[in-house]
């Protein structure tokens, strides 16, 4: 048994912003995303001249042509940070899939350890113009010269073997993924914010689409867009002085490092036997299992991986994911069930990644959700990417008191 | 003595790199190789830096030819392409095999029985190669006779 992570519930969420969430904002990524920081900084009660550290991932998710170029398909911290205080103390970038909580570990040890007193953590994504993962390309070095010369390429191709290797252990059905997009955009049409605001998605609507990578459809898939989120950081102690109710995070988990595979292959049994491995590290360093988690947000960038998650974090056992949302399993409007697309999610959103999960965790938890709002929210846990390769945060209301156990000793 | 230009399938080619170059060199004449180490004999694919069955730092991985015979452990149907040279196979067939050689090893490839061919998991099959420009050859796969 390692010593817990001195890091627990010590830093808190104290202000956010989100813009609005469009297929092509009419003005440049960076413009969009300074703005909304400033907002989040103002929301935190604080002025930009305190946030002296920095951090995001500025992953640019395309498999297409795009230049990353930064403030107009990326920003990244510095790019901020010069804008708003050039002299921070400290500015870095995640690196790896799960930009959210890989983002929010590095903005946590920031604040815990006292490298920076306010740290903004921003996510920025773009649509850019053209196709998103189209590509001219008629050569391929490195990694995909092992797969796209033989037409495996893109994510589309990457999440249909996944998930019909799950359909064909598990016999999950049409109707059940339909389950998981209607509620994700049902949730969505009633953020002001979202793009897919006043326009829910009806089963039928669902079942009608053809299939792009069978057995994934189009609105399997969450679609790509220009937004951007920010959310502020400091530790608790100063968090009690803001205008705020501090949303404490508990802990984080990141996935395992993987295992040989060809590039975007992702086997099943290898997303759940890391990501089950992920959930362990998750409930030791949070200090709290499942079952004290009022809230669950799972990630949905594509469909399946609702399932997918429901199962690495034990909500119910592998290969019934698919059971456990049917028949109004995770509908937000039944009483007594787990509304785990509360947040609409980046179906719900569009190409947020996993900003929507973590907004909807900080929202319940600070009693800021406004006609959202659940009663006796003091805990939540937001997802991000896969089980395997993503990870998750969980937070807290209320830090707990240090002589709290680890559950599982 | 003028000379045609090579056939080419307008498919995005491998550029060869120094790890690669015996593996593609193989496949041009319809061979699959597997990279084995030279430390434990592990096989794996794509080869690498190092051998991660055995940790190996100086692994010398040779490409050793294998049978290619396999079993389907997922596969998907591709309607919409994001490369050149594909519209015109829409849609196909692309299959998650793990290999008999070796099941963790698993490859991904094109199904050239069609997109109507019956598919089931275990399904068996075996490698075969799509010729895409003079020299130039990838593996994909075929249904096999079941063993
Ligand atoms: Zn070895």
């Amino acid at each position: 048994m390692s010593a817990p992570n001195r890091a627990r519930d010590e830093v808190a969420i104290v202000g956010y912003a989100q813009s609005p969430v469009v297929r092509h904002a009419d003005r440049s990524l960076g413009a969009l995303t300074l703005d909304t920081a400033r907002a989040a900084i103002a929301d935190a009660g604080l002025t930009p001249d305190q946030v002296d550290g920095f951090v995001t991932a500025s992953l640019f998710p395309t498999s297409g042509e795009h230049a990353v170029v930064d403030g107009v398909s990326v920003v990244s911290a510095d790019w901020l940070a010069a804008r708003l205080n050039p002299n921070p103390r400290y500015a870095a970038n995640f690196s790896g899939l799960g930009q959210i909580p890989g983002s929010m570990a590095m903005a946590v040890n920031a604040v815990a350890s006292g490298a920076a007193e306010h740290v903004l953590v921003h996510r920025a994504l773009h649509n850019p113009a053209g196709s998103y993962h189209g590509t001219r390309a008629a050569e391929f070095r490195g990694g995909l010269q092992w797969t796209a010369p033989q037409g495996f390429f893109g994510p589309l191709a990457m999440i249909g073997l996944t998930y019909n290797e799950y359909v064909q252990r598990y016999g999950a059905s049409r109707e059940a993924l339909a389950e998981v997009v209607v509620e994700a955009r049902k949730n969505g049409a009633r953020l002001p914010w979202s793009h897919w605001s006043g326009r829910p998605l009806t089963a039928e609507q669902y079942l009608a689409e053809p299939m792009l990578a069978d057995p994934i459809g189009r609105f399997d898939c969450d679609i790509p867009v220009d937004g951007a989120a920010a959310f502020v950081l400091t530790t608790a102690e100063r968090a009690r002085d803001l205008p705020h109710r501090p949303v404490h995070v508990s802990g984080y988990a990141s996935g395992a490092p993987p295992r040989r595979r060809l590039p975007a292959h992702w086997p099943l049994d290898d997303i759940m036997a890391a990501g089950t491995e992920m959930a362990d590290r998750l409930w030791a360093a949070a200090g709290m299992g499942l079952d004290e988690i009022d809230l669950l947000q799972v990630y949905d960038g594509f469909s399946p991986l609702v399932f997918l998650w429901l199962e690495a974090l034990g909500r119910c056992p592998v290969g019934e994911g698919h059971h456990y949302v049917r028949d109004g399993g995770i509908d937000s409007d039944r009483p007594g069930a787990d509304p785990v697309l509360l947040s609409g999610g980046s179906l719900g959103n569009g190409r947020m990644h996993g900003v929507p999960q973590l907004l909807e965790c900080y929202l319940q938890v600070s009693g800021r959700a406004g006609e959202r709002q659940r009663d006796g929210v003091t805990t939540a846990l937001s997802c991000h990417s896969s089980p395997h390769l993503g990870g998750a945060l969980v937070y807290s209301a209320h830090p707990q008191p240090a002589t709290h156990h680890d559950p599982r000793t | 003595m003028t000379s045609s230009p090579p056939p080419s399938s307008g498919r995005p080619l491998p550029v060869p790199d120094a790890l690669s170059a015996p593996y593609w060199a193989a496949a041009a004449r319809h061979v699959l190789t597997l990279s084995r180490c030279s430390d434990c004999g592990t096989l794996t694919h794509p080869p690498d830096v190092v051998c991660d069955a055995c940790g190996s730092t100086d692994p010398r991985f040779t490409a050793v030819p294998v049978d290619g015979r396999g079993v389907v452990r997922s596969w998907t149907v591709v309607r919409q392409s994001f490369l050149p040279g594909f519209a015109d196979l829409l849609p196909f067939v692309l299959v998650d095999v793990e290999l008999t050689e070796q099941p963790d090893v698993r490859l991904v490839g094109r199904l050239l029985d069609g997109p109507d061919a019956p598919l089931k998991t275990g399904s068996p099959v075996r490698v075969a190669f799509e010729d895409l420009a003079e020299g130039v050859a990838v593996p994909a796969f075929v249904l096999a006779e079941s063993a």
